[in-house]
């Protein structure tokens, strides 16, 4: 069962101090264990963000379907096993769950790396789908730019790429990216940090 | 697959790269630097980096398609989750009565047992699936029968099961 975690949070407007629950999942979280019919309140509010970092990772649409679907079958499933652990410091908008259902895609989408044959490589044909404006030169500008993005994020070591992609892609907190990819808060500072200078040297390369 | 910008706070790609800004700083001041960073140094394009990772690095939905294949999917195995015991009952284990049946479990006390009463037909799943429950199921069968009864329409009730062909 979950323990009860709760932060004073100062709130002058609503008449002083009060008590909020930690993981803003909690309840739906709570509702899901109690009838696992209600998981689906989960799977929609997490769906992109899964499938999101699934995509980044394999490069591939159907590849980051299939790990977006191994991921939420075994979070269904293993639901009862899930235990709320926030700490105080991982701050009020912090989700217990949504570290443990990116371990889950973290595993899932290991799982389909090692099966695939070669490393995959970056889905530049998608970057077109970034691009929005009926402006058709200002539109191959921008997609050039999305795909040298795309590519530099693509060659980083996977640890600092996955931090990189967790923190701007999926918006997670340090401490979040710190619990799904099993490092210390430190750790994920320094990754994204080194990530995003090799990335701004490999943008202002005009070799690449 | 659709691309979609992202309610990025900006604020918080911000507050990353000045808090780096400010390890730098502290850094260059405990090495004994006679100036900290400036805008020219690192920090202003990991500045510059930030932004545009956070422009073009949308977050991407599924397809409609995927998305409520799979709703369905997990709505099977919820559904499935939800009555592990329900029409078939495979696997379901029948606690046999231990020691005096008389003092331990009487009549109304096997209300509490699936597939325990006395009154309702014994159902597991729709054929025994073990040898091991075969035997429980025809020892529990043979102790009900057996047993002394407990009151005149116990008795009565198997006075006419006695009169059954078998």
């Amino acid at each position: 069962m979950a323990r009860p975690a709760f932060r004073k949070v100062d709130r002058p407007e609503e008449g002083g101090p009060r008590l909020v629950h930690l993981d803003r999942d909690r309840r739906l979280v709570e509702e899901a264990q109690a009838d696992p019919a209600r998981f689906e309140a989960l799977y929609r509010k997490y769906l992109a963000q899964v499938y999101s970092y699934a995509f980044y990772e394999l490069h591939d649409h159907h590849e980051a379907e299939d790990a977006t679907e191994r991921t939420f079958l075994a979070a269904l499933t293993n639901l009862g096993r899930f235990e709320e652990r926030a700490r105080p410091a991982d701050g009020e908008g912090a989700s217990t769950f949504r570290v443990w259902l990116f371990q889950i895609a973290r595993n899932a989408v290991a799982q389909r790396r090692r099966t695939l044959r070669r490393r995959p490589e970056a889905p530049l044909e998608a970057a077109g789908s970034v691009v929005g404006s009926v402006d058709i030169e200002r539109d191959a500008a921008r997609k050039d730019e999305v795909a040298a993005a795309w590519s530099a994020v693509g060659r980083l070591p996977d640890d600092r790429r996955r931090a990189l992609i967790l923190r701007f892609v999926d918006e997670m907190s340090t401490a979040e990216i710190a619990g799904v990819l099993d490092r210390s808060e430190g750790a994920v500072r320094v990754l994204i940090h080194r990530a995003l200078r090799s990335v701004a040297r490999d943008l202002d390369d005009p070799s690449r | 697959m659709t691309g979609a910008t992202p309610g990025r706070d900006g604020h918080e790609v911000e507050a990353l790269v000045t808090d780096r800004y400010r390890e730098a700083l502290l850094a260059a001041h405990a090495r004994g630097a006679d100036r900290g960073p400036t805008p020219h140094d690192p920090d202003d394009a990991l500045r510059r980096t930030a932004d545009r990772l956070a422009r073009d690095l949308p977050r991407f939905h599924p397809s409609f398609l995927f998305e409520e294949a799979l709703a369905v999917r997990l709505g099977s195995v919820a559904s499935r989750m939800r009555l592990p015991a329900a029409a078939g009952a495979e696997g379901l284990i029948v606690p046999l009565p231990m020691g005096d049946p008389l003092t331990e479990l009487g009549e109304a006390d096997t209300e509490d047992i699936p597939g325990g009463s006395g009154r309702r037909p014994l159902i597991i799943g729709g054929a025994l699936t073990s040898a091991a429950l075969s035997l429980a199921g025809a020892a529990y069968v043979a102790w009900r029968l057996n047993r002394p009864a407990a009151g005149p329409m116990v008795r009565a009730a198997r006075a006419v099961a006695r009169t059954r062909p078998v």
